[in-house]
C-alpha cells in the first residue's frame, strides 16, 4: 500500500521562531445553575513551527477546555470565553466572525480528542467519516475519498484497513478508534495539531509507533504539536517544552529537561514524585495530599496552597508572599523557566543540592 | 442475561428487583474483621474466579439491508485465568487484543462463545436468577471509557447510588446520601458534587465516579478496565493507593487491566500478557518484569517511555515490525509470528502452548528465553 503524500500541500518551511499560535491570557468559564466554574483562568502560551509543547496537569485543570477554546468547539452556553486572545498566524481568532474563524481553523488547526468513542458518529462507517474530510474540504468524489480513507487507516496502522473501512466505530476497540481519530486529524495536513490524550488507549508498542508517526508528520510538514497528556514518559520522550496546569492556570513552564529534572513549582514536584516506576516495584505511591480544587470556589491566594507542603502562612511568610492571600504570578524564576510560586527559588535550591 | 452494554448502570438496572437475604452484610463484616477465625487471611489464596478456555467471537457482517456473516472477529480465543482471593492480577496487552471483551465476559455483560467462568467453583453460565444477581453484585466493573459509561441524565449521586435500588440491603435507605458522599470523598471527589451531572466533570473526574459506583455495592471482585488511564499521575497514585487500601481492608480481588506497565507492576501480584485474543506469558509481577521470556512481552517492556530526562534513549527499544494482524484472520501457529524477530518455520505451523520451558514461568513461545529489558539500575 502506498503512503498518502501528506507533505504535498505544504512544503516544509524552516522554523523562523515566530509563533504559529499564541494564546494570550485566555479565560473560560462555565455558567451553570450551581454557579460559575472557572475552568481556564488566564492561560498564555505560544507554539512555533515544528515545536512540540506538552500540557501536563491535574485532571480537571482546564487542559481540554483551553484546547476546545482554540478549536472553537466549546458549547456556549454554558461555556463563555470571558477574556483573552487566540492568535493564529497573525490574527486573533476571537475577534473574527464565526464564519471566518471556521475558514481559518478548518484546515489550519485540527485536534485529536480524548473521547474517541463519543467523537465518532456511531451511524456512519469509519471510512465514511474519514472520507468526509476530503469530500467536505477538498471536494473529492466519494470513491476517491474512500480510497484516501483506506490509505490513512493504513498509515495509522489499523490492520486490514481495506476490509475494515466500512466497519462502524463500535466494532473497533478503544485503541483502534483513537487511531481512526488520528487519521481524521492528519487528513488535511494541519499547521497545528492538538492531541488531547492521543495515546491513552494504546499499548506502549503502538503508542511508540503513533508518537513516531506524529513526529514524522511533524518533520515533514513543520506542524506544531500541542500534546495534552498525563503520561510523563511520553512527554519526556517527545516534547520540547512543557506547561504544567493547575486549577485553570499554568503554574510552571520550561523545557522538558529543566522542568522534569528540577521542578520549580511544588505541584510539579508532587507530580514527579507520584509516578510509579517500571524499573522498581517500590512501596506505596506518593500522591499529592488532598483533593483537587472545586473550580467554582478556587482557593484564595495560591490555588495550590491547601495542598502545598511548602506553603507559608501568616507571620511565617515573607511580605507580599503569604500563600493563602497573595496570588503568585507566573514569573521568570531562572532563565528559560517560569513558575507561579512565591518560593520557587527555594524549591529549585533544595533540588539542586 | 442482559444485552452487551457500555453502561454499567444499564446493566445494573436490568437486573430482577428481588431482594436477597442479608448475608451480604455478614460476609462483608466477616471480611473486615481481619482477626476473626475465618478472617480474610485464612481465605487468602482461595481461587475465586477461574476462567477456562474462554472464547468470544463476534460475527463480521457485510451488506446494509441483508446482513451476511462473512467471518468472525476472534476477540477472545482461549483465555485461562485464575484470580485468587485478595490478589491482583494485571492484564496487559496490545490495544484490541481482547482485554475489554474478557472483562465484559467476566461480569456477564457478554455471553461467551465457548469456555467457562467459575466463581467460587460454580459455573456462572449455569447460575439461576438469585445466584446470578448475587454474582453481579460480587463482581463489579470499572469501565475504560469514562465518557460512555456514565448516564448523562443522572446526577453523580444517583449514579453512585443506583446499584442500591437493586441491592437495597447493601446500604440502608436513611444513610444513603451520607454514604454516597463518603464514597465520593474516598475516591478523591469533592462530596459537594453529588448533585452535578457527568458532563460537568473532566475525564479523570468521571473515572472516579465509576470507581465510587463499583465500590458502592461492596463487591468481592472488581474488574478494573483501565481505571487509571484517564487520570493524572497524582490522582492515579491516590486511586492506586485507595484500591490497595480497600484490598487490605476488605480482601478484595482485582483483575487490573491497564496499558501503563509501571502501574501494573506496582499493583499486581501476578501479571498476564495478552496478544490477539490469548495469553502469551504469565507469572508473578517479578518474573514477568525482570525475566520476560516471550518476545512480545520483551518488546512491550522495552517500549515503556521513562520519565527521567537522563534515562532518555538509554534503553534498547525493540521496535516491532509490521502491523497487528486482524483478529478476524489471525496468523496460523503462533499469532505473534508476523512481528516476531525470532520466528522459525515451526512457528507458522504449531501454536505454542502456554507452558514453562525452563524459564521459570509459563510463556507461549517455542523459543522462550528470559531476557532483561528494563534497565535494572535506573536510579
Ligand atoms: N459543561 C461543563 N459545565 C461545568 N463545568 C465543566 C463543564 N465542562 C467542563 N467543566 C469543568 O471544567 C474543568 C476543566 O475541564 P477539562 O476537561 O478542561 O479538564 P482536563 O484538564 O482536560 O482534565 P482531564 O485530564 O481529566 O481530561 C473541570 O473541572 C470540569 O469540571
Ligand atoms: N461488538 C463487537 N463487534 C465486533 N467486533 C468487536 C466487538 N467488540 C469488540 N470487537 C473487536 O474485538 C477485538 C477486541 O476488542 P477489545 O475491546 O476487547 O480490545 P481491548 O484489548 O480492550 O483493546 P483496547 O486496549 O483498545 O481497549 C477488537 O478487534 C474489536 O474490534
Ligand atoms: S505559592 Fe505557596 S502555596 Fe503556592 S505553591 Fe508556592 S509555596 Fe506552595
Ligand atoms: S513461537 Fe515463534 S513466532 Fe511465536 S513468539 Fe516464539 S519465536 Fe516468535
Ligand atoms: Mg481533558
Ligand atoms: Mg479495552
Amino acid at each position: 500500500m502506498t503512503r498518502p503524500d501528506l507533505s504535498k500541500a505544504t512544503a516544509p518551511v524552516p522554523a523562523d521562531g515566530r509563533p504559529v499560535l499564541e494564546v494570550d491570557d485566555l479565560h473560560v468559564e462555565f455558567r451553570t445553575r450551581s454557579g460559575v466554574v472557572h475552568a481556564v483562568n488566564g492561560v498564555s502560551y505560544s507554539l512555533t513551527q515544528g515545536e512540540t509543547l506538552a500540557i501536563l496537569g491535574e485532571s480537571g485543570s482546564g487542559k481540554s477546555v483551553s484546547a476546545q477554546a482554540i478549536m472553537g468547539i466549546l458549547d456556549s452556553p454554558p461555556a463563555v470565553i470571558t477574556g483573552g486572545g487566540i492568535w493564529f498566524e497573525g490574527t486573533d481568532l476571537l475577534t473574527q466572525p464565526e464564519e471566518e474563524q471556521r475558514k481559518v481553523r478548518g484546515p489550519g488547526i485540527s485536534m485529536i480528542f480524548q473521547d474517541a468513542l463519543s467523537s465518532l458518529n456511531p451511524v456512519y462507517s469509519v471510512g465514511f467519516q474519514i472520507g468526509e474530510m476530503f469530500r467536505a474540504h477538498r471536494g473529492m468524489s466519494k470513491k476517491d475519498a474512500r480510497k484516501r480513507a483506506i490509505e490513512l487507516m493504513d498509515r495509522v496502522r489499523i490492520p486490514a484497513a481495506a476490509r475494515r473501512v466500512d466497519d462502524f466505530p463500535h466494532q473497533f476497540s478503544g485503541g483502534m478508534r483513537q487511531r481512526v481519530m488520528i487519521a481524521m486529524a492528519i487528513a488535511l495536513d494541519p499547521r497545528i495539531l492538538i492531541a488531547d490524550e492521543p495515546t491513552t488507549a494504546l499499548d506502549v508498542t503502538v503508542q511508540a509507533q503513533v508518537m513516531d508517526l506524529l513526529k514524522d508528520l511533524q518533520a515533514e510538514t513543520g506542524m506544531g504539536l500541542i500534546l495534552i497528556t498525563h503520561d510523563l514518559g511520553v512527554v519526556n520522550e517527545v516534547a520540547d517544552n512543557v506547561a504544567v496546569m493547575y486549577a485553570g492556570e499554568i503554574v510552571e513552564r520550561g523545557t522538558v529537561d529543566d522542568v522534569f529534572t528540577r521542578p520549580a513549582h511544588p505541584y510539579t514536584d508532587g507530580l514527579m514524585s507520584s509516578v510509579p516506576q517500571v524499573e522498581a516495584k517500590g512501596g506505596r505511591l506518593q500522591p499529592i495530599v488532598g483533593q483537587p480544587p472545586n473550580l467554582a470556589r478556587i482557593p484564595s491566594g495560591c490555588p495550590f496552597h491547601p495542598r502545598c507542603s511548602r506553603r507559608r502562612l501568616g507571620a511565617e511568610a515573607a511580605p507580599g508572599r503569604e500563600c493563602s492571600t497573595d496570588v503568585p504570578p507566573l514569573r521568570l524564576v531562572v532563565p528559560g523557566r517560569e513558575a507561579a510560586c512565591h518560593y520557587s527559588e527555594e524549591v529549585l535550591g533544595v533540588r539542586a543540592q | 442475561m442482559s444485552e452487551p452494554s457500555e453502561h454499567g448502570a444499564t446493566a445494573a438496572s436490568s437486573l430482577p428487583a428481588a431482594v436477597p437475604g442479608d448475608h451480604v452484610h455478614s460476609s462483608l463484616t466477616k471480611l473486615t474483621s481481619g482477626g476473626a477465625a475465618t478472617g480474610s487471611r485464612g481465605e487468602m489464596g482461595e481461587a475465586l474466579l477461574e476462567v477456562r478456555g474462554l472464547q468470544k467471537h463476534f460475527p463480521l457482517t457485510q451488506g446494509i439491508v441483508f446482513k451476511r456473516t462473512v467471518g468472525h472477529v476472534r476477540a477472545v480465543d482461549g483465555v485461562d485465568l485464575t484470580l485468587r482471593r485478595g490478589e491482583t492480577v494485571g492484564l496487559v496487552g496490545e490495544s484490541g487484543c481482547g482485554k475489554s471483551t474478557v472483562s465484559k465476559l467476566i461480569v456477564a455483560l457478554e455471553r461467551p462463545t465457548a469456555g467457562s467462568i467459575f466463581f467460587k467453583g460454580k459455573d456462572v453460565a449455569r447460575m439461576g436468577g438469585r445466584a446470578l444477581k448475587e454474582y453481579r453484585r460480587e463482581v463489579q466493573i470499572i469501565f475504560q471509557d469514562p465518557y460512555a459509561s456514565l448516564n448523562p441524565r443522572m446526577t453523580v449521586g444517583d449514579i453512585v447510588a443506583e446499584g442500591w435500588s437493586v441491592h437495597s440491603d447493601v446500604a440502608p435507605k436513611k444513610g444513603r446520601l451520607k454514604r454516597t458522599q463518603e464514597l465520593l470523598d474516598r475516591v478523591g471527589l469533592n462530596p459537594d458534587y453529588v448533585n452535578r451531572y457527568p458532563h460537568q466533570f473532566s475525564g479523570g473526574q468521571r473515572q472516579r465516579i465509576g470507581i465510587a459506583r463499583a465500590l458502592a455495592l461492596q463487591p468481592e471482585v472488581i474488574v478494573c478496565d483501565e481505571p487509571v488511564s484517564a487520570l493524572d499521575v497524582s490522582v492515579q497514585a491516590q486511586v492506586v493507593n485507595l484500591l490497595e487500601d480497600l484490598q487490605d481492608e476488605l480482601g478484595l480481588s482485582y483483575l487490573f487491566i491497564a496499558h501503563d506497565l509501571s502501574v501494573v507492576r506496582h499493583i499486581s501480584d501476578r501479571v498476564a500478557v495478552m496478544y490477539l485474543g490469548s495469553i502469551v506469558e504469565e507469572g508473578t509481577a517479578e518474573e514477568v518484569y525482570s525475566a520476560p521470556s516471550h518476545p512480545y512481552t520483551q518488546a512491550l517492556l522495552s517500549s515503556v517511555p521513562l520519565h527521567e530526562p537522563h534515562l532518555r534513549g538509554q534503553k534498547d527499544r525493540i521496535l516491532l515490525q509490521g502491523d497487528v494482524p486482524s483478529p478476524a484472520d489471525p496468523p496460523s501457529g503462533c499469532r505473534f509470528r508476523t512481528r516476531c524477530w525470532k520466528a522459525q518455520d515451526v512457528c507458522a505451523t504449531d501454536p505454542p502452548a502456554l507452558v514453562d520451558r525452563g524459564q521459570g514461568h509459563p510463556s507461549a513461545c517455542h523459543f522462550a528465553e528470559a531476557r532483561t529489558v528494563v534497565p535494572v539500575d535506573a536510579e
